[in-house]
């Protein structure tokens, strides 16, 4: 199968959705000519025209709001929200307005647009361009989150994103767009709320998002070199999440790791590990640790920002005492 | 129709307002929009507007008097005579309570049902040993409990006056469930009330206006809407192991304790469940230790027992001091019927007891399962014992010093903490004054 | 628009549109005293902000435009859903959280929508629909419909800064947006003066957005206004900015009744007695003949006798099953569209 980037992969999917419904058109900062900073929408605007792939002012609010009204009326905007950080200046029109408008109507109103946006570190962008903020929309009823782990997950999942009828984020992980992943040529769509099996195994369930799905399957590697067989799941929507996928999982290896790049602190990973001890408690072994970023603002320095996020060589150093039955309590 | 006034509601956050002055008099006419009463409410006063024309009639309410917001203060009829029906006042009167509920709980120390067995969440009253407006100091036996089978004295827990005895000899009450309370001063009204009465006796919840009289709905409600507390799992006695591999453990059988024995380290997980299995097959008696053991001793002197035992041969004919001591054994259990296995001198004999007096005591079927087993090594060498749970609780006798020692040995499953304490407490107390045993 | 009160057949078609609107300015007006009685009366819970006063601004706009013309409202909503076509029974059940409600009573008051007509609904959010509104615009541009929007808020709504964001992108996409700040002279307890530094139609005019500030008692001079802009705007002219100058006869929201240490009850009285939009449009119709004092006082008494029997069919309606609390959180998406090929 041919190989393309988790970019070409985005960029493919907003092309076929865009020749498929004339109502849909992207709406952001520098998205027509400039195709974003990261190149992801480039050559979008020579097909659709400036019409459908629309430049706006700095104007965060303004432009959510707007595609808010456009999508309560009839159309299929995407937003593009140039860095996952900016979600903080968009949170009344995404929460307050997108996210509330089907039930305050009783379902006559639906919201039927795509926020697209990005998450993580090591980009040494300091702290208002590196965070990973996907758990603030997922705490908020109304809004479907979806994380694509690479090319193959970012175009399927963006084609389900736009035909959904609901206000639904997906964040793309900024190191991964020039990530390659086979990608068929064929249309296809990932179903929301059907987790991945990436790798079976029978020792320890490591459920990782995002960008941590790559660092699950790193650790799985290094555990199965010392015997230890690691589960990796992708959960690929975290609203909805299938929690049934995870479940079976953990019940047959009594074990898990919940690995995530947003904040540990009251983040997806005590979410995950809190369904997990509340629906599997008796088929647990060992206590379902967290593994998120460090409760710190992304700092600069590269030695200091590689410290905040999980690494393939301490999630194997967990899942190890986990397996080795030492009693842990997590730092 | 008439129209009905109501007060108003005109602030925030507010449910009640105060009527400053009526405009109007009853049988006065009013246009609509005309002022009818000025409110107080906020800190501010308003002046409310008659919704329609027609003569005030039907004031239920004064100047001066507060009102709840929604309450019918009057009405505009078609004529100055009243129209006699005052539904509203009549029906949110909130409805007096009964006696029984109204009369206050008074203050003072909590005296709780105590969890006694393991998986026990009630205990029955069986007798109260104060009444209302006893003295009473902490060590004194407040009552007898009876739970698993087994009757128990309880102390009062704290000096002074019973102010209030809040269940009846007779009733089952909830483990932590106040059942009294002792005050530091004599009380002037002491309480005496039954469990069923306690529904009304907690403060009567604010139920909405429109529901009529809350007060009984949420009396026969509240009995079965208590949540029934559980008996904390004895201290202390936790093994460290991971939920599946407790569950396991249960499904197929296995005691985790046995890996406590053997020394095994926790916390278990499921991979030391094979060990588990591998081990020797247990006695039948190292099986029922499911949980590791307890271990007391007391001291007393030896005399008592002596000289009653000297007593009993002489006056009563009771030479088999055995028996005495295999009866004082069986009814330190406090229970009515208790089989008792005496081990002394290289023999076990089995007593049955039906009631607390010695003549109670009768030797039984040597088949009959034991309740307790007492080693009698008063004889012998021994000057301490710790052999570690059997199949039932083991009461030891050892000659220490002058005196005697006595031991109690069991799992946590067979007695609790608290049970096992008044078990050794209660024989202690029988062999060294046994005269007690009598009365 | 079948919910509105058939009035005789008069000779000129302006007849008709003239008695329509002072239709619809009593049934905001009766509609406003109703829902005021059943929060007095402890019937109706929250909060609710009154439209009374303010009528002439929601029914002189909204009679500029059709039922395919989409406004977004505010917190004191009530008068625009009624201008743009909503039944009483829907609306006082919803305010009653009654499952026949415009919104199975999951709105309330303040989340008043009626799609039906038009009206994207109120919004609890000061200054919250701006963005909303604008994007019907621009859905309506991209898409070649030759629909208007009319975003209704209010002076204090001026002070949020999303109004200067999509005024800005209005603008340069020239959308087919009406602003419609209705200037009631207090931003909630304050006034007006005291929160809104210049002018606030110099506010629009910077992003070389035209604006107008008019009389927002004046029924016909609001309509006559809206219809030429919402004309501008099917062609292309848009956006635009109108000030209204009106007055709110009640407090911010229903329990604000003391409210001396902002505005003084000889002002209310002035502007309910000398500058009320029904009155003075009562006045007119009688002085030019469209209606008679008694045709008046009967279409008067058929509203009021039309909202009683809607609030009490609404006291006597059912509230939604306890099912729905966690129904209409996602919309359904037909699962068909989700299959490749599709």
């Amino acid at each position: 199968m041919r190989e393309i980037t988790l970019s070409q992969a985005v960029n493919e999917a907003l092309a076929e959705e865009m020749r498929h419904d004339p109502t849909t058109f992207i709406l952001g900062e520098d998205v027509a000519e400039a195709g974003t900073p990261f190149k992801v929408l480039s050559g979008l605007v020579e097909e659709f025209g400036t019409d459908r792939v629309i430049d706006t002012p700095i104007s965060e609010p303004g432009f959510v709001g707007i595609a808010v009204g456009a999508a309560l009326t009839g159309a299929r905007p995407i937003v593009d929200l140039m860095f996952g950080d900016f979600i903080y200046l968009v949170m009344d029109q995404l929460c307050n307005q997108a996210a509330k408008q089907q039930y305050m109507s009783g379902g006559k109103l639906s919201v039927p647009m795509v926020l697209r946006t990005n998450l993580g570190a090591t980009r040494r962008s300091g702290a208002q361009h590196s965070q990973s903020l996907h758990v603030l929309v997922a705490h908020i009823p109304g809004l479907k989150v979806a994380l694509p782990s690479s090319a193959y997950e970012a175009k399927g999942l963006m084609k389900t994103a736009i035909r959904d009828n609901n206000p639904v984020v997906i964040i793309e992980d900024k190191l991964m767009y020039q990530d390659k992943a086979p990608v068929p040529e064929d249309e296809y769509l990932i179903p929301f709320g059907e987790a991945n099996i990436k790798r079976e195994g029978s020792d320890i369930t490591l459920i990782g998002t995002s960008s941590m799905v790559q660092v699950a399957e790193a650790a799985a590697r290094i555990l199965e070199s010392e015997g230890i067989s690691a589960e990796v799941i992708d959960p690929r929507t975290i609203v909805p999440l299938d929690e049934e996928t995870l479940l079976k999982s953990v019940r047959k290896t009594s074990r898990a790791i919940v690995i995530d790049e947003g904040h540990q602190n009251y983040g997806i990973t005590g979410e995950i590990a809190s369904r997990l001890n509340e629906k599997a408690f008796y088929y647990l072994d060992a206590p379902v640790l967290r593994m998120g970023a460090m409760d710190v603002p992304v700092p600069f320095s590269p030695v200091l920002e590689d410290l905040t996020v999980p690494t393939p060589e301490r999630v194997a150093e967990n899942a190890r005492r986990l397996c080795a039955g030492e009693m842990i309590h997590a730092a | 129709m008439p129209l009905d006034v109501i007060m108003p509601a005109l602030g925030m956050a507010q449910d009640t307002g105060v009527i400053l002055t009526w405009h109007k008099s009853p049988g006065d006419p009013v246009s609509e929009g005309e002022a009818l009463f000025e409110v107080e409410t906020d800190k501010a006063a308003m002046e409310v507007e008659a919704q329609g024309s027609g003569f005030l009639t039907d004031v239920t309410a004064t100047a001066g008097e507060e009102v709840p917001v929604g309450r019918v203060v009057a009405r505009i009829s078609e004529t100055p005579e009243e129209t006699g029906t005052t539904p509203d006042i009549a029906q949110e009167k909130p409805t007096e309570p009964d006696d029984q509920t109204s009369s206050a709980i008074p203050e003072g120390e909590q005296v709780i049902m105590p969890a006694l067995g393991m998986a026990q969440d009630a205990g029955l009253i069986v007798a109260w040993r104060k009444s209302p407006g006893d003295p009473v100091t902490a060590g004194e036996i407040l009552f007898e409990v009876e739970t698993d089978k087994s009757i128990v004295e309880v102390d009062a827990g704290h000096d002074g006056f019973i102010a209030a005895l809040l269940a009846e000899a007779g009733e089952e009450a909830p483990v932590g469930d106040v059942i009294a309370i002792i005050s530091s001063k004599k009380p002037e009204a002491p309480v005496r009330r039954s469990l069923k009465a306690r529904g009304t006796a907690t403060p009567a919840e604010a139920a909405p206006a429109a529901e009529p009289a809350p007060a009984k709905k949420s009396a026969s409600k509240a009995p079965e809407s208590r949540p029934t507390q559980q008996a904390a799992p004895a201290m202390g006695g936790r093994i460290l192991a991971s939920p599946k591999a407790r569950r396991l453990a249960l499904e197929r059988g296995l005691d985790l304790a046995r890996l406590v024995e053997q020394g095994y380290p926790q916390p278990y997980h499921v991979k030391d469940l094979e060990v588990l299995e591998s081990l020797p097959k247990a006695t039948a008696s190292q099986l029922s230790t499911a949980a590791p053991g307890r271990y007391l001793s007391a001291e007393v002197t030896a005399d008592g027992f002596g000289e009653f035992a000297v007593w009993a041969a002489k006056e009563a004919g009771l030479t088999d001091a055995g028996s005495l001591l295999a009866a004082f054994a069986g009814s330190s259990l406090g229970r009515k019927d208790a089989i008792v296995a005496l081990e002394a001198f290289g023999k076990t004999r089995i007593f049955a007891m039906h009631g607390r007096r010695l003549s109670d005591l009768a030797e039984a079927e040597p088949e009959a399962a034991p309740d307790l087993r007492l080693r009698d090594l008063r004889f012998g060498r021994l000057s301490t014992i710790q052999a570690g749970p059997e199949d039932t609780p083991v009461l030891s006798v050892l000659t220490s010093g002058a005196g005697l020692k006595l031991t109690l040995e069991c799992s946590a499953e067979q007695l609790d903490a608290s049970a096992a304490i008044t078990l050794l407490s209660d024989f202690a107390g029988r062999m060294e004054q046994p005269l007690r045993h009598l009365l | 628009m079948t919910s509105k009160t058939k009035t005789k057949t008069k000779t000129s078609p302006n007849t008709d549109d003239y008695l329509r609107m002072y239709t619809q300015m009593v049934r905001i007006r009766t509609f406003e005293d109703n829902a005021n009685q059943l929060y007095l009366a402890g019937k109706m819970q929250g909060l609710t902000h009154m439209y009374s006063g303010e009528e002439a601004v929601a029914v002189g706009i909204c009679e500029a435009l059709t039922d395919n013309d989409r406004i977004t409202s505010t917190h004191r909503g009530h008068g625009h859903c009624v201008a743009k076509g909503a039944n009483y029974k829907e609306m006082f059940c919803e305010l009653l959280g009654k499952q026949e409600g415009y919104c199975r009573g999951k709105g309330g008051s303040m989340h008043i929508a009626d799609q039906s007509h038009g009206n994207l609904g109120a919004n609890a959010i000061v200054g919250g629909s701006m963005g909303i509104a604008t994007g019907s615009a621009l859905r309506a541009k991209l898409l070649g419909q030759d629909d208007v929007t009319v975003c209704f808020f209010g002076d204090g709504a001026t002070a949020q800064g999303l109004l200067y964001e999509v005024m800005n992108m209005a603008a340069l996409w020239k959308l087919p947006v009406i602003y419609a700040c209705e200037n009631n002279g207090y931003s909630e307890y304050t006034k007006t003066e005291e929160i809104a530094a210049g002018s606030i139609t110099a506010r629009a005019e910077a992003f070389g957005i035209e604006a107008f500030s008019i009389d927002g008692q004046d029924v016909l001079g609001v309509n006559e206004l809206s219809k030429k802009l919402v004309a501008r705007c099917r062609n292309n002219e848009g956006p635009f900015f109108v000030e209204l100058m009106t007055y709110r006869y009640h407090g911010h929201h229903v329990g604000d009744i003391n409210r001396e240490y902002y505005r003084s009850k000889k002002e209310e009285a002035d502007w309910k007695e000398n500058r009320d939009p029904i009155i003075r449009f009562r006045g007119w119709l009688v002085e030019q003949g469209i209606a008679t004092e008694e045709e008046i006082e009967t279409l008067n008494e058929q509203i009021k006798q039309d909202a009683k029997e809607a609030v009490a069919y609404a006291e006597a309606a059912a509230y939604p099953d306890v099912a729905e609390v966690d129904m209409h959180v996602y919309a359904e998406t037909d699962p068909a569209t989700l299959q490749a090929g599709n």
